[in-house]
């Protein structure tokens, strides 16, 4: 909402400074978003009139002028074609600022010859884009004084954000009646406009059916005014307008708008003479066609309010005019309406049609009733005053609704919500000044809401307002530390899952990234089999799905890295990943990716790359970082089909849930994506593992032997299928008692044992608990182990 | 005694032929050994009457000691000799580089594990919700209407999932976990709820995903004093300074009345952010108390708890704090950004540890 320091004092009377004010308007929730104050930029400008010109002696297109500044004159080099002996112009001094460049003036030498100041084109002001020439001011300007004062630029301009529920600031007068509350000045009453009038209105206005009506429209107020000679505005009318920003157009729209942002009240004026008989306030049929102001053909809907005639809609009630009944410089005769439309109606409208109008944010946050009819008098006024022509009585279809209602305030929990006691009688006085009426004292005040405040509905509402206008300054800081803590538990497990995760992750090497939640369903068509995932209005085509996994953006992420020259890569994310879009069908996931250079070459090391075993290492120490000591994890083979299915596993515990996946991707995903090197994953569902689940905070038992441990090796030739933990199992099982434990130590494939078979090596860690084993007992184990594994996987021993 | 003369030249000639541990050990058994020289006329002593015997061990003994000195000297000396030896041939380039795993942690978590510390700190715990959440929950219950302009102002995502006849959202805000853990408990509530955040928009300064921590405490006497101590003491807190300026103005907010925003005062100095200083403001946080009609709608009686709540935007707690001028480089993935902005994984904030350092 933009408006002048002028305009607003036409409402306010105060002495207050500009900087009082626009510190005020942010301290009571009017926040200021921008002050424009041209007289800080345009200052120092003046009117300056050429007494002569000549040629500049070292240059063709530059000329030599002699301009008079006020009693003095000075020489000023200038370039523009347009410049003549006699021309009033605009003079910017040496030490003035050029708005359009920031550049400050100072006496210079051009081509050799001293130049005092600049001719200023529009350009150079920043007014607009025009460079042709420089400003040409008309003949009674005086010259000497200040280009501001001569085009009544001596004002301020402010924008202010206002809160959707502040409707009652959508007006000059409204902002004025809030700083008056807050102590800034005092509020003009307006002076309601006496005019006589002439007759009833000629055009019969109905509603079609009232049974609908208190949907879409509670009161259609409307004055005729015939004779009226539409033209342009007068000055003040055409500045005020400006000084807003607006264009003006011609009287009859300019006085419309004035209102509307003066007085908050949108208004509409028709062409009375394209109106075909009577106007009807009605729903639009469906797939009916209107035709807007903005020149836009609309396709309406049911329920959508529409101001009609007898052949078609006129205008979509409180949101747009129609271009069939507008004004031109041929109207004649007018309909003035003022109306009162239901806001969710209008809310509804806009949004579909993709309407933003002045009228329908008004509308739409509510307008007050009352000023039905003062908004109509006031413009009915002005169109007689600037147009001419007669005005018709009023008529109002429908009702003016009373919307005054009262709320018992309690002055005790107004202090108990606040924290601070305020008294009383300045509470009175600013709720006063609000145009709350109050009827009753002592504690409890009545306070009879006005029918321009659409925000106050219970006793909060009425504390925020007496402490914004107070200033929250004046609120105490309490301690928030309280006696008794009430929260037993700080953090689900899920959540410390995914702290100690990244943290854990992070640690090992790998790089903590954040992903968008979305991702592109065609990046995602490898992970998705038929969930719904859509988002109906994507920000793009490539974030247009809830990610059903983190790896798409991952893989993106090493795509846009290795473009930057990155060759290794160890990434994760902690996040959620979407099964389906009901609301809670998430998962918490711990996804890592490696890929690329594991070691360079160099003097050390061989250059090597990253691999499944490398994830594997991630995957299995995070679960160990998760669950210590846990001894049920299985790794099966095989995972889902975003992975490469000879190169893939399955985390389990305890047999029956799923940890996670990891592996290497599927080729498939690697071709789509361009990307050479193999990528490496793991998946890990969080939510699945358990944190603590023993009661006791004590470790297991701590049982060591001091007896000597000996190693044996063995090696067999088995079927390449078989994996390699089913020959550990039966080694641990072939004496649990004695086995301590069971590593392999070398696999090998070769035609020289067969291309079906593989050979592994095992070495196994014997110990007792109570003795030193001697060589027949290593032996006779050792025997167990060879005859069961080769019983089970029919391998062979190799010698 | 011609015998040990003999021996005693024998020993100065064989001295100077010792060069190294080995030639020394020769000597060794020359002289000292089972059959050594020294060592056969000490065994030729016993068969010398005891006078005789006497003056003859004396010589012989200062003969034994003197070539024992000389062994044990030499043999330091050629040991000493060796480790040097050693020493030089083992040398090591140290300046080569080694390989050193660099994982960064991403600012974002860093901030919001900076925020729980604070927070748990002050007797609130962490609440979760869902990123996908139903109308109801996202505004209705939150006190905001379906026509109500301040929707239109969230620029809501939409799955075509629904609850009770209307779309679910993508959550604008966290403050729909207000809702469901107030639904969820009894009051009174100390909670905060940090998370993924969800609007429509999309430009310099605004990304569709975004993060915000929520902060809600219902009780029976909790106001605005104490909301006011409550931010003033984390942003002390976070911002690691004892004069965090505030500056609180009236908003709105459907779901609290009376409403604020707050402004953290700063002053920029180069590309740095000084924080409690200068008369620059910038927009951290809303705030307020409750809206009894929230409060009504999770079946809470208005008459009887109050209290307040807050939603603070974690990228611009995360730019203040870190000096990060751009918004979006959070989602940009660029491994170069985060090894810069990224934080070392063991340095996890802790009110005893210290939030940063």
């Amino acid at each position: 909402m933009k408006f002048t320091i002028s305009w607003l004092k036409e409402h306010l009377e105060t002495k207050a400074l500009d900087e009082e004010i626009i510190n005020k308007l942010t301290a009571i929730g009017l926040e200021v978003e921008e002050v424009q104050d041209a007289s800080a930029l345009y200052g120092d400008f003046l009117i300056a009139q050429v007494v002569d010109e000549e040629k500049h002696p070292n240059a063709d297109k530059l000329k030599l002028c002699k301009v008079d500044i006020g009693g003095k004159v000075v020489d000023v080099v200038c370039g523009a074609p347009n410049v003549v002996k006699g021309m009033k112009v605009v003079y910017a001094p040496p030490g003035a600022v050029i708005p359009i460049n920031q550049m400050k003036l100072k006496v210079v030498k051009i081509r050799g010859v001293e130049s005092s100041g600049m001719l200023c084109s529009e350009y150079e002001l920043g007014i607009s884009d025009s460079h042709d020439g420089i400003i040409h001011m008309s003949e009674n300007s005086n010259v000497g004084g200040l280009y501001i004062d001569q085009m009544n630029l001596n004002d301020v301009m402010i924008e202010i954000g206002i809160t959707p529920n502040r409707q009652d600031c959508l007006g000059v007068y409204g902002i004025a009646r809030d700083l008056a509350a807050a102590g800034i000045g005092e509020l003009k009453e307006i002076e309601l406009p006496k005019f006589k009038t002439v007759g009833k209105n000629p055009i019969n206005i109905l509603f079609e059916e009232t049974s609908n009506q208190k949907n879409y429209c509670s009161a259609f107020g409307s004055r005729y005014i015939k004779n009226v000679k539409n033209c342009e505005s007068p000055q003040w009318l055409k500045d005020k307008l400006s000084s807003i920003g607006l264009k003006p157009i011609s009287a009859l729209v300019d006085i419309t708008n004035y209102i509307l942002f003066d007085y908050n009240r949108p208004l509409h004026v028709y062409d009375a003479d394209k109106i075909s008989g009577d106007i009807i306030i009605r729903a639009a049929k469906k797939d009916e066609i209107f035709l807007g102001l903005d020149d836009k053909e609309y396709n309406l809907s049911e329920g959508m309010c529409v101001i009609a005639d007898e052949k078609q809609p006129l205008g979509l009630g409180g949101i747009l005019g129609g271009s069939l009944s507008a004004c031109s410089t041929n109207t004649t005769n007018v309909l003035l309406e003022s109306a009162l439309f239901i806001p969710a109606n209008i809310a509804s409208t806009g949004r579909k049609l993709f309407i933003d109008s002045d009228a329908r944010y008004r509308f739409e946050r509510g307008v007050d009733p009352n000023s039905l009819n003062i908004g109509l008098d006031r413009a009915a006024k002005l169109i007689q005053e600037i147009c001419g022509g007669e005005i018709s009585e009023t008529q109002i279809c429908g009702t003016i609704p009373n919307n005054e209602h009262d709320i018992s305030f309690d002055l005790l929990k107004n202090t108990n919500r606040l924290g601070v006691e305020i008294d009383q009688s300045e509470i009175e006085s600013m709720l006063k000044k609000l145009g709350i009426k109050i009827t009753s004292k002592k504690d409890n005040l009545i306070c009879t809401i006005p029918s321009w405040r659409h925000d106050i509905h219970g006793e909060a509402d009425l504390s925020e307002e007496v402490i914004r206008l107070k200033g929250f300054d004046a609120i105490p800081v309490l301690p928030v530390r309280t006696e008794k803590r009430i929260n037993e538990k700080i953090l689900s497990d899920s959540y410390k899952n995914s702290l100690r995760s990244k943290r854990f992750l992070a640690h090992r090497g790998s790089n903590e990234l954040i992903t968008w939640s979305f991702t592109s369903s065609k990046d995602s068509k490898f992970y998705i089999d038929d969930q719904k995932l859509e988002i109906q209005n994507p920000i793009s085509e490539e974030l247009d799905i809830l990610r059903p996994s983190l790896i798409p953006n991952l893989l993106n992420a090493i795509k846009k890295n290795s473009s930057r020259g990155f060759e290794s890569f160890s990434l994760f994310e902690v996040g959620n990943q979407f099964f389906s879009d009901q609301s809670g069908d998430q998962k918490n996931i711990a996804c890592g990716l490696r890929a690329g250079i594991k070691f360079e070459k160099s003097w050390r090391t061989e250059k090597s790359h990253y691999d499944t075993y490398d994830v594997k290492d991630d995957i299995l120490t995070l679960i160990n970082h998760l669950i210590p000591q846990n001894k049920k994890i299985e790794i099966n083979a095989g995972a889902p089909k975003w992975y490469h299915p000879g190169r893939s596993a399955t985390v389990m515990l305890n047999k029956k849930t799923v940890l996670g996946y990891f592996g290497e991707l599927h080729p498939k995903i690697m071709k789509f994506y361009k990307i050479k090197s193999r990528i490496s994953v793991f998946e890990l569902f969080l939510d699945e593992v358990p944190t603590k689940l023993k009661k006791t905070t004590n470790k297991e038992n701590y049982i060591v032997s001091d007896f000597q441990a000996v190693d044996r090796d063995f090696a067999f030739t088995i079927d390449k299928e078989i994996e390699g933990k089913i020959l550990i199992n039966l080694a641990l099982k072939a004496d649990e008692k004695l086995v301590k434990n069971v590593e392999i130590f070398d696999v090998f494939e070769g035609e020289s044992i067969g291309i079906d078979k593989k050979s592994l090596a095992i070495k196994v860690t014997l110990q007792a608990f109570d003795r030193t084993l001697n060589e027949t007992e290593i032996q006779e184990v050792s025997a167990k182990i060879v005859d069961s594994i080769q019983q089970k996987t029919a391998g062979v021993v190799r010698s | 005694m011609s015998n040990l003369n003999s021996i005693s030249k024998n020993i100065e000639s064989e001295k100077k032929l010792v060069k190294d541990i080995e030639t020394l050990e020769k000597m060794r058994l020359q002289f000292l050994g089972k059959k050594g020289e020294i060592t056969i006329l000490m065994k030729d002593l016993g068969k010398m009457d005891p006078k005789e015997r006497k003056a003859k061990a004396e010589e012989l003994n200062k003969v034994k000691d003197s070539v024992n000195n000389f062994i044990n000297s030499k043999s330091d000396e050629f040991e000493d000799e060796l480790m040097s030896n050693q020493l030089a041939s083992e040398k090591q380039d140290l300046t080569l580089d080694s390989k050193i795993s660099d994982g960064r942690i991403h600012p974002i978590t860093q901030v919001i594990d900076e925020v729980i510390a604070i927070f748990t700190d002050l007797d609130f715990c962490v609440a979760e919700g869902p990123e996908v959440e139903t109308d109801y929950n996202n505004f209705t219950a939150l006190n905001t209407s379906e026509n109500h302009p301040a929707r239109q102002m969230h620029d809501t995502f939409y799955v075509n999932s629904e609850t009770d006849g209307m779309l679910n959202v993508l959550r604008t805000h966290t403050s729909p976990v207000q809702i469901r853990s107030m639904l969820e408990g009894k009051p009174p509530f100390r909670l905060i709820a940090p998370g993924k955040t969800y609007r429509c928009d999309n430009d310099q300064t605004h990304t569709p995903m975004f993060h915000q921590v929520e902060g809600l405490v219902i009780d029976k006497t909790s106001n605005m004093g104490h909301l006011k101590g409550c931010l003033e003491t984390f942003l002390k807190e976070f911002f690691e300074t004892e004069t965090p300026k505030m500056r609180f103005r009236p908003s709105h907010f459907p779901f609290t009345e009376p409403s604020a925003e707050v402004d953290i005062g700063y002053r920029k100095d180069g590309n740095q952010i000084i924080i409690g200083e200068g008369d620059s403001w910038l927009e951290i946080l809303g705030c307020g108390m409750v809206h009894p009609n929230v409060l009504k709608n999770v079946n809470i009686n208005p008459d009887e708890y109050q209290g307040y709540a807050f939603g603070v935007g974690i990228e611009r707690l995360a730019m203040l704090k870190y000096g990060i001028s751009d918004l979006r480089t959070f989602y940009d993935s660029d491994l170069r950004w985060l090894k810069h902005f990224g934080f070392i994984p063991l340095d996890i904030p802790s009110i005893s540890g210290g939030l940063s350092r």
